[in-house]
This record gives structure tokens, sequence and C-alpha cells, in this order.
């Protein structure tokens, strides 16, 4: 048993951080903070992620060949753990890099992979994935929204709801019923839409403190290219669940951004009184702190271990859903902790603003209720009814 | 980056769950030792000894296996998965540790080749608090909460020795030693309150804190381990169960607020194996500071692990409530580590505290 890096990826990790000391600047950090509420922080942030993507240092677990540099699964660890550390902003397309990409590298044409792909990475195009609708949250296979082939177009009509920037999106990754008599499952393909064909309505869908970083898509008779779909008709549902099959270290970001929002929390608790004593005296804090950062920690052994099954042939049982739902969980007892030491106006509103976004951690990328039911069946083995 | 139990770790943890499963069950053994002060027979603890259990940690030279807390680990939790009564957290790991750690020389000789073997047992006290003391090679005091006393043949005693502390080994049959058993919550360990009066004893070492300070991490995540496979244990029970009891037509285990019981389970088991491993393996391999880290860690998640047991009996429903059924007996195991060296309030709060001061420098 053996917890330490080998050496080629501290080097690999030591040149990460070289550059990102080097590159990332304030205004960069900050505008990973405000780009729900900010155009010009919106605009940094493309910037940014296009110098990332020319330094060879974004999208690091693709192959050479689409822009990547190929790394390997301990790599992609070192690399989620110092970006998040140094605060890089999250890149604006990573629902496109971990969730299209893989899809278009195995189904897309090699015009598609060649064009698409860098652009992708450098944000050059923004991309968004239409995929739960009003009626279709959590039971996502009944998504309603039709294609119906005329001629040499799929004509779409339907509407998509929580699609995480569409309202700033040039393509759009769509799931649709392509077959209504199948078997829900079996009857959805997936569709690449450019967002400008006409008939397509974007409206920014404002979350609850306030911030647009979602959208809701309305489609009415949008005619898409034939040759737009990805993958087999009605083959929609095995496209969704593609992924970069040596793509592993995804779970990092989890534990190392919990680990961050601890430090800073702890940081801004240092400067802070209650009743003119420190609250870092304070036993009922020191407690709670101790509580999120045992979590924490033990997070960041469940997604090693779940590595380290994938490299060594162990047993990864369930331990990335198990590893969703703790960060979710841990993630709002922190904000929790922090709007109750410091009040609304600690930390200039950050923590308060934590504690009410803090909410989707538990429903966004599915809830931790169906997460539950999915390990209890799959994982323990429980009866279906 | 290797997380995984190598062949022969796996073959370690096999033959001691084969033997336990055979020889020391929770019917055929950890019941009939409940009220026993001992919490052994001579046979399980020779069983134990020749399977090599004893002498994990002690080094080739003494007999024993010269292995690391990662196998101790994988033995603790099999002892602990069965509920296992006897000395063996305070033979073959707390005093092979405190000889090994604070003895230099060959004064643990023949210690250590006696608890390899199963002829000796041995515990040590106290881990915390106030501490007896000697003069010159005389001892006077107490020890309260003291493990597996009246199976010990020697007791290693931290004592207060001038301006520093030394660690004595005292017969335990010496005129002076008086033992009375302390019942506590969990009758599967067996806690003792000694008493030193005008002992004769011999100085083994004037360990630094720094040194008890290694030895006291050890127990604890020794004890740890030892409770991550009680907590399994029950949590297994408990979701068999949940796919065979049947109610309303169906098995509870199809309900989702049972299923979602059992999740919670296996939520705070994994995240308990998780620090457990990093625990293991960074009692030999890490630098003190993060030895001392992971120890508290697990002492502090403590109470948090109790809860399985708790859950547990509400997934039994009536049944987990009754004496017969033994879920009780995995609770009392947790309830007792979780009141261990203190609740896990103190633990926590230290975490706290050491976050403060790792941030503010």
């Amino acid at each position: 048993m053996d917890f330490s890096y080998p050496q080629e990826v501290e080097q690999f990790r030591k040149e990460l951080r070289a550059w990102l000391a080097a590159n990332l600047t304030d205004d960069v950090v900050a505008a990973g903070r405000q780009r729900g509420r900010d155009p010009d922080a919106f605009e940094t942030l493309r910037v940014w992620d296009a110098t990332l993507s020319d330094a060879g240092w974004a999208a690091v677990s693709w192959p050479q060949q689409y822009g990547g540099r190929g790394a390997t699964v301990l790599e992609q660890l070192a690399y989620a753990e110092e970006t998040t550390d140094a605060r890089a902003p999250v890149p604006l397309n990573v629902i496109g890099m971990n969730n299209i990409a893989p899809a278009i590298m195995q189904y897309g044409t090699d015009a598609q992979k060649r064009e698409l792909l860098p652009r992708m990475v450098r944000a050059d195009d923004i991309w968004c994935q239409g995929m739960s609708e009003p009626e279709a949250g959590s039971d996502l296979a009944s998504l309603r929204t039709r294609a119906v082939l005329d001629g040499d177009d799929y004509v779409v009509n339907g509407q998509k709801i929580w699609t995480s920037l569409g309202h700033r999106a040039d393509w759009c990754q769509l799931y649709v019923r392509s077959d209504p008599d199948a078997p829900k499952h079996k009857g959805i393909s997936c569709l690449i839409v450019d967002m400008t064909l006409p008939g397509i309505e974007v409206r920014p869908l404002v979350t609850l403190n306030g911030d647009a970083d979602f959208a809701e898509v309305f489609l009415n008779d949008v005619r898409v290219p034939a040759d737009a779909l990805l993958g087999p008709l009605n083959g929609g549902w095995q496209v969704a669940t593609t992924t970069l099959s040596h793509e592993r270290a995804g779970a990092a970001r989890l534990y190392a951004q919990l680990e961050v929002q601890l430090r800073d929390l702890v940081a801004d608790l240092a400067d802070s009184k209650v009743d003119g004593r420190p609250v870092l005296e304070d036993s009922a804090t020191l407690r709670r702190l101790g509580e999120v950062a045992v979590r924490i920690k033990y997070l960041e052994v469940l997604c090693q271990r779940s590595i380290s099954a994938t490299l060594h042939g162990g047993d990864a049982l369930g331990s990335a859903s198990l590893a969703k739902s703790v960060w979710a969980e841990v993630g709002q007892e922190l904000a929790a902790l922090a709007f109750d030491v410091l009040g609304p106006l600690g930390g200039h509103r950050r923590w308060s603003d934590r504690r009410l976004t803090s909410r989707s951690l538990t429903i966004a990328g599915g809830t931790t209720q169906i997460n539950k039911s999915v390990t209890a069946t799959r994982v323990l083995g429980l009866p279906r009814r | 980056m290797n997380l995984e139990l190598t062949d022969e770790q796996v073959a370690l943890r096999d033959t001691v769950r084969r033997y336990l499963t055979e020889k020391a069950s929770v019917t055929t053994h950890v019941r009939p030792m409940l009220d026993d002060p001992m919490g052994t027979t001579s046979e399980v603890w020779a069983g134990l000894a020749a399977l090599g259990a004893t002498g994990v940690l002690v080094p080739q030279e003494y007999g024993g296996s010269g292995m690391t807390m990662v196998e101790a680990g994988v033995v603790a939790e099999e002892l602990g998965a069965a509920l296992h009564p006897g000395p063996w957290l305070s033979s073959a790991v707390a005093a092979v540790r405190a000889l090994t750690r604070l003895v230099t020389g060959e004064d643990a000789a023949s210690l250590l080749t006696g608890i390899a073997e199963g002829s000796t047992v041995a515990t040590v006290g106290p881990l915390t608090g106030p501490r007896p003391t000697a003069d010159g090679d005389v001892l006077r005091g107490e020890i309260s909460a003291l493990p597996d006393a009246a199976a010990a043949g020697v007791v290693l005693v931290l004592a207060d020795y001038g301006s520093s502390t030394g660690l004595f080994a005292i017969d335990a049959t010496s005129a002076g030693v008086s033992v009375t058993e302390q019942t506590h919550v969990d009758p599967t360990r067996k806690l003792f309150n000694v008493t030193f009066d005008d002992v004769r004893a011999q100085r083994l070492a004037s360990p630094s804190a720094d040194d008890i300070g290694g030895l006291v991490d050890d127990v604890l995540i020794a004890y740890a381990a030892d409770a991550l496979g009680a907590a399994t244990a029950v949590m297994n029970l408990a979701v068999d169960y949940a796919k065979v009891r049947r109610q309303f037509d169906q098995p509870i285990g199809s309900f989702q607020a049972v299923q979602h019981l059992c999740v919670d389970m296996y939520e705070t088991v994994e995240l308990a194996r998780s620090g457990v491993l990093q625990a293991m393996w960074a009692a030999d391999a890490a630098p003190p500071a993060e030895r001392h880290l992971a120890a508290v860690r697990a002492k502090a998640f403590a109470g948090q692990l109790a809860t399985v047991a708790d859950t547990a009996i509400q997934v039994f429903g009536g049944i987990g409530y009754t004496w017969e059924h033994d879920a009780h007996l995995y609770l009392k195991r947790l309830l007792g580590w979780s009141a261990f060296l203190g609740g896990s309030d103190k633990y926590l709060q230290e975490l706290g505290r050491q976050l403060a001061m790792a941030v503010s420098s």
C-alpha cells in the first residue's frame, strides 16, 4: 500500500504549478466567480481558456491528436488538484470537454473531430448540452423533444431546460425523441445543432441567487441537417453514456475544490469575532470545522481508492457515485457552517451566496436520492420494486 | 499510488477470517465470554498465536513476522468483524509498539518473544491522563479504564519518573497490584481499574513525548481498523436481512426508505475505510505529523461510525432491539470505540484547531 505519487507525476505537477504561478492572474480568478452575472468576466474566461489550450495545459486527458496531452490517470489527478488549488476557473466548456467530446471522438466524422474539438478546448465555440426537459428531470429517458425526418433534415420541436450556458452557446448536443413507439431508452437520438438555426429561442434561466448560468431552450420547427446525427439513429442513450476510457480523475476536482473552500473559510474566520471573542477559539466552531475536515480528507481518499482500483485491478464498487453524494453533502455543511458563523455579510457576502447556491449540489447532475437508489440496487444488490 | 492489498495481505486476512469463523464465532465464543474478565480461552488464544496473529508486529529476530501497521490493521479489521473479545489489541499492538517504539537494545527481547508466541499477554497504560509515579524502581498510583488487565501477565506502565516519563514493566501477579473490572458500554472489551501500591517495576525506557505520541497514534489506528470491521459486519447483516425480510408482500429492501438507510450505512463505512487505509499506511510510512492527523481523524470519526450500528438496528426493526440478536453487540463495540480515550468531540475540536493553525501559518 502506497499513497505517494510517482516521481514523474510530481515532475508534471511541478511544471504545471510553475506555469499557473506565472500565468494565472487575479483578474482571471475573479472572473471565474463572476461569470454568471458579468459579461466582461465571460470574455476574460474565454481568453484564459485559449491561453491554457495554446500552452498545452487544457484537456490534458485527451489524446494528443485532439489537442490534449494524453496525460496518465495520476497526472490527471495532479492536474485537477493543482488547477483547483490555484483557483483556476473551471473551463467554460467543461461539460463539452467531459461529456460531449468523448462522444464526438467515438462517433463523430473526421471533419467533426478536426473542426469542433480544438475550437471547443479554446472556447472559440461555446457548447451546451440539451438534456433535461420540464417533464424529464431525474427521469431523463422520458424526454419528449421530437425529431422527425423530412427530406434531408430533422424537424425538431420541443423544450429544454437547465441547459448550462444555453444562452451563450454556439453549439448544442441535443437529445431528441426520434422513435416515439420504441421503449423510452431506445427511441432517443443525439444531434449536433448549430444554435443560430431559425426556430431556436433561448431565455436565460435566473437561479435563486440571481445568477444566469442556465437557460431554457425552445425549439420550434427547427430544421437540423440530417448529417448532424451523432452516433446511431435511436442510439442516443448509449451516446449519452460515452466517456473517455482513460478519463478517471474527474472526481479529484470534488475534493480539491472543498479543500480550497475550507482553507478560504478558515482564513475568513481568522479575522472574525463573535461577542468579542475570536471565532477560532470557539469550541463549537472548531468542532464543526473538524467534522467537515475529516469528511473532505476521507472523500479525497475515496477518490484515490477509485483511481487505484482502476490502475491496479481492484474493486471500485460505486465509489464515483458515493463520492458525488459525499461531496454534495459536505459542500452544504461547509456553506451552512460559514453562514452560521459569519452571518449574511461575512466574507463580502460570498458565504451567504454559497449558502444559497449549495442547494444545487444535491440536485444537479443527478439528485442524491436518485444516486442512493442506484447505489442501493447496483452496488448493494437490494431488490428493485 | 497503489491502495490495494497485496496477495500476502489478502491471504493473511482470509486466514484470520476463516479461523475466527470456525473457532471463535459470536455464538460459540463471543457470547460465552461476555461475562468473563479474561475475554479469551487459552485454546482460542493459542490458535491465534499459531496463525501468527500475535506476532504480526514483532520483529523477526524475536519470533514475529516483522510486518507493518497495514498488516496489523488487516488483522484488526477481522477481529472487529468477529467482535473478538480477547486481548489482541492490547498485547499484539499496544504492547508490541510500546516495546518497539520506545525501548532500545535487548531489554524488550524476552517480552516480544513471549508476545509473539502467545505465552505472554501484555497491556499498556495509561495512554492519556494522569500517570502513576515511580520512585526508583517502585511504582505507586492507579490506572483507570486499562484494557485487558485480567488477561495480562505483564503490565507496561507509563509513569512519572522524576521530571521525565518512564516505561516500566510489571509482573501482574506482584504484591501490591490490584485489578478490578470496570463494567462499561461494551462487554466484548474488558476494562479495569488497576492500582499499584509500592510495586517493584523494571524500567525499560525513558520515552519522549513524541515517542509516546507515536504509540498512542498506533493504538488509535488499530482500534479504528477493529471498529471498521465491526461496522462493515453489522452493515452486511442488515443489508442481507433487507433482501429477505418480507412485509407488504415484498422484501423490505425494495422500499426506497430502507434502501436509503442502507446506502447511508455504506457511505459511512466506505468513508471510514478510506480513513483507516490511509492511517494504516501513515503509521509506518508517513512523517509523524501526517500520521498523527490520520489517527486523530480516525478517532474523530468514531461517533459517526457508530451510527452505522444505529441505522442497522433501524433496518432490522424489532428483532434488532432484542438481546438475542447480535446487532446490539456491534453497537456496543462501536460505542466503546467512540468513548475510548475520550469522546469524538475532543478530537473534532483538535482537528479544527490544527486547521486554524495550518491556515494562519
